[in-house]
């Protein structure tokens, strides 16, 4: 599978797919997307490059513990959960808030996108973790 | 400071300040022990601080509230019954922890050992003080893993870890069982606040008459007798002395066995008055009392002695707390009260003795000791005054409420009629010949007699004064109590039985009453009881040869029987219903949905192919479906694994193809992407194996799997069929709300996303933490697989 074709169609993908899984994050509130389908695009190209690569060769220059990952997304997640217990709200009670930027024009910040930002970290985190070790098992 | 924040800051003390036990240890190094009879003392101080206002005849009620909403409040109540068992706790604490600064080695980890002393202290005070059940049980459970610590202080004993878990294995299952019992209680009254059951007349009588009424009482005595070494459950105490003797003496003594004899009593007021209360609470009490004392005989370790003394002293308290009529609901309280303040003031004093002398002559066999009052006057003449007191001899405390048993005794024969009015006084003087042989026992064998030489230190002396102290200042006690009876009567006896009987309550009590009856049964006491100990060895032999001969008439047996073989068991059941091959779980796995589908389905009596279907269907839909269909058949029907595998995925890539036609991009995105990475995952696991299904497939697997496929198809077809037909028309699509309030409630426009991180933001918890269990999940399985043992 590593021929240079896939090679370097792999390293024109990796920039924009990964641009492009954020974007789906982002989006996911109003669009199309959100932290589940971000991050298995995200874990997709990862995966992509673990396989043409080979996970020595991706190891020697980038070599993430995956297990942090899905670590930090979870307590990202329960962070926002249960940040509305201290402020007198409700378990999970989501905030709202619309801000006016110069040049870029109204912004939606909702905290329940953040909880989505801990998806987004968990299912990264969860799959490549799965990946490197079944991938990785002699 | 208000008296209910007093009761509050007692309980809460040597939680902290255990807490803060390492901390402390650092500077203090090994003079620790110290810090921890400062913090006992504090206590102390706390609970005396309150003692006026109780024997005022006053109770004390706070609480606070800390989860409102589900009616959650932590909440104390005082009354003389929890001052006593509190001031038990604390005070022989204090006693207990000097003892230890001389007991301990300086090189055991000394933090450890008081930091659990300390919180055993706080959870007994919090459980006494405890106003409502659930606070009660949590408390009751904490006593029983500090005690499981404790015991198991030496943890690299055989006989600790034995000890420490029967302990805990019989204690905490008991207080399971109680927990059910105040479940019960509950149903029963609608609350778990005891003093509102305690105030209401009306409630107790409604409890009284309740068809719930006796296995209520049941569970909860079942819970206390666990606690307190009675009827069967006795077992775990002998076992519990491989603590170290002061933790022996506090908790398996003085304090935490107490606390089944302080539930009884605190379930007296609710409870008493019927027949059920005598015949459990009495008849356990009865058997345990002679059958403890009897086996008391054939031990040889002083402090087995002491602790099967401990189950049958315990058990005159429960006897006398379970002596009741209808008239008169608690006929032996107040003697029963009285007994529990002096055993743990004699007992604690014998067993800090027994201590001594272990430390000193280097062991506990009672066979190896002998003629050791020379060598060891003061504890010698300590060691008197306590087994004395336990016998039942004037002028000591142990008289005067082994008179008031006997008495209390009578009057409750006397309530029965024949043949109980002989058989109960009886009993009861059969409980203390044995009492009397065994104290005699322990003086004679430890300091009379000819000075034993083999296997003794040849220089035996009185231990240092920080050991001498604690115990001679509970002698004192001893002595203070049977000389001055008014002193712990009127401050805590009479408040406790005040408690307890909720009617003001007046005692008189005095050493020389008259030769009356109960005197008279004393004097026959002493005589069977001097008879009996010139057979003293006698039995024990006996004892030990129908031991030899009959190994199976014992509860330690069964014990010994049912957690030795649970892991055989355990595994016997769990072949069966964990047999390891996947094929059994997803057998019964597709069964179960098939029940789960097809019953409803059938009761609703809807056709199973409706009537009214909809064949209209558009060209692109036809292609897709039979594009998958193909995909589907080949799947199963390649003969290597890649090309199988390939095929699958296209069948995936197809039905997000149908996504996309039905117009849900997100579930399109979602399953091309799912779709090519378990694509890869799986392709990854299979590169391993050989490519080719090699093993032949027999006929009648082949049809009982495709019999099993067909099923499941079919029910899977029904169901989505029916459920586009809208086959129970009263539910109503729930879509129709999250479409509208998205918006307006959650500010996304995207339904889909805003239900997983807003509307059921919960369930996405719960799934991605199952996602990082699956994680770990499988990287166990992976690495798990090299080494099988």
């Amino acid at each position: 599978m590593t021929t240079l074709i896939t090679k370097t169609i792999t390293k024109i993908c990796l920039p924009l797919v990964i641009l492009f899984s954020i974007s789906l994050l982002l989006a996911g509130h109003n669009n199309p997307g959100g932290g589940f389908i971000g991050g298995v695009m995200f874990a997709s190209i990862i995966a992509l490059v673990y396989v043409v690569f080979g996970l020595k060769y991706t190891a020697t220059f980038f070599n993430p513990d995956w297990s942090k990952w899905f670590a930090f997304g979870i307590l990202l997640a329960c962070v926002t959960a249960f940040a509305a217990i201290p402020l007198g709200y409700n378990f999970f009670r989501s905030a709202v808030e619309f801000i006016d930027l110069p040049l870029i024009g109204e912004l939606e910040l909702v905290s329940a996108a953040l909880f989505d930002v801990g998806v987004y970290f968990v299912v990264i985190g969860t799959l490549l973790f799965i990946f490197k070790n079944v991938g990785d098992d002699k | 400071m208000d008296s209910s924040a007093t009761v509050m800051l007692a309980i809460f003390v040597p939680f902290i300040f255990a807490l803060l036990v390492p901390f402390v240890s650092k500077i203090l190094k090994q003079h620790i022990g110290w810090y921890a009879v400062a913090v006992a003392t504090a206590t102390v101080l706390l609970i005396l601080k309150i003692l006026p206002t109780i024997i005022h005849g006053e109770t004390i009620y706070g609480e606070i509230m800390w989860l409102p909403t589900a009616g959650l409040k932590f909440n104390i109540y005082a009354d003389g019954l929890s001052i006593l068992i509190g001031l038990l706790a604390s005070g022989i604490g204090v006693i207990i922890m000097t003892y230890s600064i001389g007991y301990m080695s300086t090189k055991e980890d000394l933090p450890r050992y008081y930091q659990y002393l300390l919180l055993f202290m706080g959870s007994m005070i919090g459980m006494v003080f405890s106003a409502n059940t659930i606070q009660l049980f949590i408390f009751w459970e904490l006593t029983s893993i500090t005690s499981f610590i404790l015991i198991g202080y030496w943890n690299d004993k055989p006989e600790s870890i034995y000890g420490a878990t029967k302990a805990l294995v019989l204690t905490a299952v008991g207080g399971l069982v109680m927990l059910a019992g105040f479940l019960l209680l509950q149903v029963i009254t609608g609350t778990f606040d005891i003093p509102t059951i305690l105030q209401d007349d009306s409630m107790i009588k409604a409890i009284h008459g309740h068809e719930l009424f006796f296995i209520t009482l049941l569970l909860i005595f079942i819970g206390a007798a666990a606690k307190s070494a009675q009827g069967p459950f006795y077992i775990w105490l002998p076992n519990a002395m491989e603590a170290p003797t002061p933790v022996s003496a506090f908790l398996h003594s003085a304090t935490m066995v107490k606390a089944g004899i302080y539930l009884v009593a605190r379930m007296h007021p609710i409870f008493a008055g019927t027949d059920a209360w005598f015949i459990l609470v009495s008849g356990t009490g009865m058997i345990t009392m002679v059958a403890a004392g009897f086996l008391a005989f054939r031990q040889t370790d002083i402090k087995a002695i002491l602790a099967y003394s401990t189950i049958s002293q315990l058990a005159y308290v429960m006897t006398m707390y379970g002596y009741t009529t209808y008239h008169e609901p608690g006929i032996g309280v107040a003697a029963a009260t009285f007994h529990l303040v002096n055993h743990a003031t004699f007992k604690a004093c014998l067993f800090l003795v027994a201590g001594i002398v272990a430390h000193e002559a280097a062991t506990r066999d009672i066979r190896k000791l002998g003629g050791l009052r020379k060598d060891m006057p003061l504890t010698f003449i300590i060691a008197c005054i306590g087994a004395l007191a336990m016998a039942g001899l004037p002028p000591f405390n142990g008289f005067l409420s082994k008179e008031m048993f006997y008495e209390s005794s009578l009057e409750m024969g006397e309530a029965l009629g024949s043949p109980f009015t002989l058989l109960i006084p009886a009993i009861a003087i059969m409980g203390g010949v044995l009492t009397f042989a065994y104290s005699i026992k322990l003086i004679d064998g430890i300091f009379l007699g000819k000075r034993q030489t083999k296997g003794l230190p040849e220089h035996i002396h009185d231990p240092p004064a920080v050991m001498l102290i604690p115990a001679a200042f509970l002698a004192a006690l001893v002595v203070l109590f049977g000389l001055v009876p008014s002193i712990p009567i009127h401050n805590i006896v009479e408040p406790t039985t005040a408690g307890i009987l909720l009617e003001e309550v007046e005692l008189h009590i005095k050493m020389w009453h008259g030769f009356t009856t109960p005197l008279m049964m004393t004097v026959i006491t002493f005589i069977i009881g001097f008879g009996i100990y010139t057979k003293y060895d006698a039995i024990a032999a006996w004892q030990d040869r129908f031991n030899l001969k009959y190994p199976k008439i014992s509860v330690n047996y069964y014990y010994d029987q049912m957690v030795n073989n649970a892991k055989t068991n355990a595994r016997k059941i769990s072949s069966i219903t964990q047999p390891g091959t996947i094929k059994t779980y997803v057998s019964a796995l597709i069964f179960t949905m098939i029940m789960l589908v097809g019953i409803p389905i059938i009761l609703l009596g809807a056709d199973i192919i409706p009537q009214s279907l909809n064949f209209d269907i558009a060209i692109y839909e036809v292609l897709i479906m039979l594009f998958m269909v193909i995909a589907g058949i080949a799947a199963a029907l390649l003969p290597a694994y890649l090309p199988a595998i390939i095929a699958l995925s296209a069948l995936g890539y197809l039905v997000s193809l149908l996504f996309i036609y039905l117009k849900a991009p997100d579930l399109a995105l979602t399953q091309i992407l799912v779709e090519t990475l378990s694509t890869i995952i799986f392709l990854l696991v299979i590169v391993k194996i050989p490519q080719k299904f090699k093993e032949h497939i027999p006929t009648t697997t082949l049809v009982r799997d495709l019999i099993i496929a067909g099923a499941v198809a079919s029910t899977v077809f029904i169901l989505i069929v029916n459920a586009t037909q809208g086959i129970i028309p009263p539910f109503e699509s729930l879509s129709h709300y999250f479409i509208e309030n998205s918006l307006t409630l959650a500010g996304g426009k995207n339904v889909v996303n805003v239900i997983i991180v807003d509307f059921r933001g919960y369930d996405t918890l719960g799934e991605i933490s199952v996602l990082c269990l699956a994680a770990f999940g499988v990287y166990n399985l992976i690495h798990s697989r090299g080494d099988k043992t």
